[in-house]
């Protein structure tokens, strides 16, 4: 099923390439990691929360923090950094928690080095050719967008959270 | 009539039926001279046939009346119960099952009809003998009464109603416009519940021919359920009587019909009237409507209309799409106390704010009694908890009762006389655990079927009774349910069991040598580690103990194993009472918080770390005679290491079963009640953390499964 999903989702992809340029425009979150801006569908997100204390959880898999208590419930914190091999995060007053709401794995909340603003991007202006330099781009990003002078590359959402990891 | 809001009832309460049928027909088969269980048999089946018809579910009312026909010729002695009955019982039981869980998935009983079935049914009626009636065979009209119909209760019968000059003005009216008029007089069947159902039901049936005039009692007496078991009515069609009086029958529930032509005359010379109707219509004379139609309804044609109603009915429920919830019938006391002690709290809530407006703006409350308040609220709540637990906790006797059914069909299958001995079906758990522990017994019990009793020869041999006993006990202990899954079989051949492993590649065939037994047994465990020499159906492809372990352990719960070669093994389940909501101790290892459920915890000790001793390498202390391995929690939760090591260590004794393991803490926060939160599902949850709780300050603090540090 899983596998059937992710096929489906690939095809999507294409085909949305192959679609004309009239298209309704999409909004994305946009986030920095290190110096690189990243969007994040905005579907996908039920919410940004500031910095809280994150329980270390023991023997997970390296890409997750640990856990956060969001309005009572137990929310998994993963680090976008560790999962795409660019080391540990850090952690400063402009960090934020964006918690995504995912059909299959239900809230997971991703730790970003900083919110910066919400774009509106038609499918005209994301460039789906994208030639990976690395790894980790290649397996979460699929394409760049262009945010006036800026480039975005936009996260593709649910390969970040399946279990493969860039490094 | 739309019946969709009965739904849950009308599966709740066949399941109950079906339930207990199966349980008396096992008892039948051992005591098939037993006067109550067919009795009870009886009633069962009867409160089903009449549930299904009430619900429009013409399949299963055949069906369930075709198994009513069989039970009362057992009844009547004459058909005699043996294990062919039996099987084809049980078969039935299954088909009816079928049914509900399509109700319960579509709200529509589906298609099958179970023609063989019924046929196997009549088939036994037949080739029983002594039956005078071939229910299947004989068209309405032929239908020879098998069970003697109860006529004449008293009451009026069409032919000498009483009509008022309106009434046969009406009457007259209908006939000179050609119409003609029948009269129908309906008894009902003395064990019915909701006559009035029944009578609307008729109405409905009789409405697709044509109009009623004249109802005797009133149409609203007939509707409050304001007669006995007859009720009469008199209609205008243009259409013969026997279709009619077929839809009539064919109501569930109707003892006898009685029908006849009538004219508006009948009830001008109300004392001929007797002899009229009668002799006009021969072709209807009372026939024993309950046996005829039903028992053969595929071959009588039913009048399109008729067939066209349920049909959209059933459209409609569909439209509806009552998804019956999953509940839990709860005993009311339960609930009273529930509700006492919410208004406890809200009294205890009101206290409170008394004292707060009490305050005369200088923020001096009244300590003391604030103090006893929150007392007082501590108690209600925990009392609370209590009863909502106890709300949620139901006895695993749903779940096991359908196991010595399924031990019977092994017993038969594989040809090994055995039996199943329960005790403790009475044991509470909560509902989701009972929900879920199905199917790790079912494996189990499987297993014992089919490799732990022997062939009947083999037992002989060893001296063993030929009958294999296989058994399942349920009963509390300390914060835990336990159950306990074994036979008097052969027990695990341990050596089998390492060669295998061995050959398997799983162990060396030096470390083989050292394995203790538990640890051999473990190897079952394992996912495709199967010891059958031939896959069956039954059991032998490698999928089970593995899953059962899992099953078992995502519950919270653990599985051990005894066992002794020859005389046979025991499966322990240990099971957590309740799930959501623990006592725990909280500890704290560097300036992390973790929780161990304070039921698995022995006792706490503070050791010089002089005392440790070493034992193979490891860290052990002795205490009391008890030889306990140490765990530090820092290590094995990965912390940061100690800057000095301290002189005294905080050690919390855990016990499973009979093994005790130290742990070593830092400090000691406190016993506290926790609620218990899942990791979610992407974390890859590591045994030692069962889950997370939030503390009263919004920190998250992990529970360590102390089970899984062994």
């Amino acid at each position: 099923m899983a596998e059937d999903k992710k096929e489906l989702e690939k095809k999507d992809v294409k085909r949305r390439d192959l679609e004309p340029v009239d298209e309704e425009k999409k909004q994305y979150i946009v986030v920095k990691i290190g110096d690189e801006q990243y969007g994040l569908d905005i579907s996908y997100v039920d919410n940004i929360g500031r910095m809280q204390k994150i329980t270390r959880v023991p023997k997970v898999q390296y890409h997750y923090i640990g856990i956060i208590n969001l309005r009572g419930e137990i929310v998994p914190v993963m680090s976008i950094r560790r999962k795409m091999g660019l080391g540990d995060d850090v952690i400063t007053n402009k960090s934020r928690i964006i918690i995504l709401k995912m059909e299959e794995q239900g809230l997971v909340g991703v730790l970003v080095d900083e919110v910066r603003e919400v774009i509106d991007l038609g499918e005209s202006e994301i460039d789906r050719n994208v030639k990976a330099s690395r790894k980790s781009d290649a397996l979460f990003i699929n394409g760049i967008g262009k945010n006036g002078n800026e480039l975005v590359s936009i996260f593709e959402v649910t390969a970040i959270l399946d279990d493969v990891s860039a490094s | 009539m739309d019946v969709s809001q009965y739904l849950d009832i009308f599966i709740d309460e066949s399941n109950e039926h079906i339930q207990a049928l199966s349980d008396n027909i096992m008892i039948l088969e051992k005591e098939p001279d037993n006067k109550d269980t067919i009795n009870e048999i009886f009633r069962a089946a009867h409160s089903l046939k009449g549930m299904a018809g009430t619900m429009g579910f013409k399949k299963m009312q055949h069906l369930t009346h075709d198994m009513e026909n069989v039970f009362s010729e057992v009844r009547n002695d004459t058909v005699k119960v043996n294990s062919s009955l039996i099987d084809i019982l049980f078969d039935c039981l299954d088909a009816i099952e079928a049914y509900v869980d399509t109700v319960k998935q579509t709200s529509n009983e589906g298609e099958e009809d179970n023609a063989a079935l019924i046929q196997r049914l009549n088939d036994f009626l037949e080739g029983g003998g002594q039956v005078s009636s071939a229910p299947a065979a004989a068209p309405a009209e032929e239908a020879a009464p098998a069970a003697a119909p109860a006529e004449g209760d008293g009451s009026a019968t069409y032919t000498s109603l009483t009509l008022d000059e309106e009434d046969l003005g009406k009457l007259k009216h209908a006939a000179e416009g050609g119409s003609i008029l029948y009269g129908f007089s309906v008894h009902i069947n003395k064990d019915c519940l909701l006559k009035a159902a029944r009578a609307f039901l008729v109405f409905k049936a009789v409405e697709d021919f044509g109009e009623i005039l004249f109802y005797s009692p009133s149409a609203q007496d007939v509707e409050d359920e304001k007669f006995d078991f007859t009720f009469s009515f008199i209609m205008s069609t243009t259409s013969e009587i026997e279709p009619i009086q077929q839809a009539v029958a064919a109501v569930s529930e109707i003892e006898t019909i009685e029908c006849g032509k009538v004219t508006p005359e009948t009830y001008q010379q109300k004392t001929e009237a007797e002899a009229a109707p009668v002799e006009e219509a021969p072709a209807a004379a009372p026939a024993k409507a309950e046996e005829a139609p039903a028992a053969a309804p595929a071959k009588v044609e039913k009048p399109a209309a008729k067939a066209e109603k349920p049909a959209a009915a059933n459209n409609k429920k569909n439209a509806n799409k009552p998804v019956t919830a999953r509940t839990v019938r709860v005993d009311i006391e339960k609930l009273d106390a529930l509700m006492n002690q919410v208004s406890e709290l809200i009294i205890a809530k009101n206290s409170l704010v008394s004292i707060s407006s009490s305050d005369s703006g200088t923020g001096d409350y009244d300590r003391q009694s604030f103090q006893e308040q929150i007392e007082y609220l501590e108690r209600i709540t925990t009392t609370l908890h209590e009863s909502v637990m106890k709300v949620r906790m139901v006895p695993i006797e749903n779940t096991v009762n359908k196991f010595p059914r399924m031990i019977r069909d092994l017993s038969r299958k594989l040809k090994k006389p055995m039996e199943l001995v329960m005790t403790g079906e009475e044991t509470e758990l909560d509902r989701t655990v009972v929900d879920q522990i199905g199917d790790p017994l079912q494996h189990l019990l499987r297993n014992s079927a089919d490799h732990g009793i022997e062939d009947p020869e083999k037992r002989a041999k060893s001296g063993k009774p030929e009958n294999g006993t296989i058994f399942l006990n349920a009963f509390q202990e300390g914060n835990n349910v336990i159950i306990q899954v074994g036979d008097d079989g052969g027990g695990i051949d341990t050596e089998r069991v390492k060669a295998k492993a061995v050959e398997r590649g799983l162990v060396s065939e030096e470390d083989a040598e050292n394995l203790t037994q538990k640890e051999i047994i473990d190897f079952l465990f394992m996912p495709s580690f199967s010891m059958a020499k031939k896959v069956t159906d039954i059991s032998g492809r490698g999928v089970g103990l593995d899953v059962v372990k899992s099953n078992i352990e995502a519950l919270g719960g653990d599985v051990e194993v005894k066992s002794t070669l020859g005389q046979g093994s025991t499966f322990t389940i240990r099971l957590p009472l309740t799930l959501a909501i623990i006592q725990a101790l909280m500890v704290e290892v560097r300036n992390e918080k973790y929780a161990i459920a304070l039921a698995s915890i022995m006792n706490i000790e503070n050791i010089p770390v002089s005392d440790i001793k070493y034992v193979q390498a490891k860290e052990v202390i002795y205490l009391r005679g008890l030889v306990i391995p140490l765990i530090h929690l820092d290590d094995v939760l990965d912390c940061e290491p100690m800057e000095e090591k301290p002189e005294y260590l905080t050690v919390v004794i855990v016990k499973k079963g009979d093994n005790y393991a130290g742990l070593v803490v830092d400090n000691l926060i406190g016993q506290q009640e926790i609620v218990i939160k899942s990791l979610g599902k992407v974390i890859d949850n590591n045994k030692m953390i069962s889950g997370a709780t939030i503390l009263g300050d919004g920190e998250v603090a992990l529970i360590l499964d102390a089970n899984a540090m062994f």
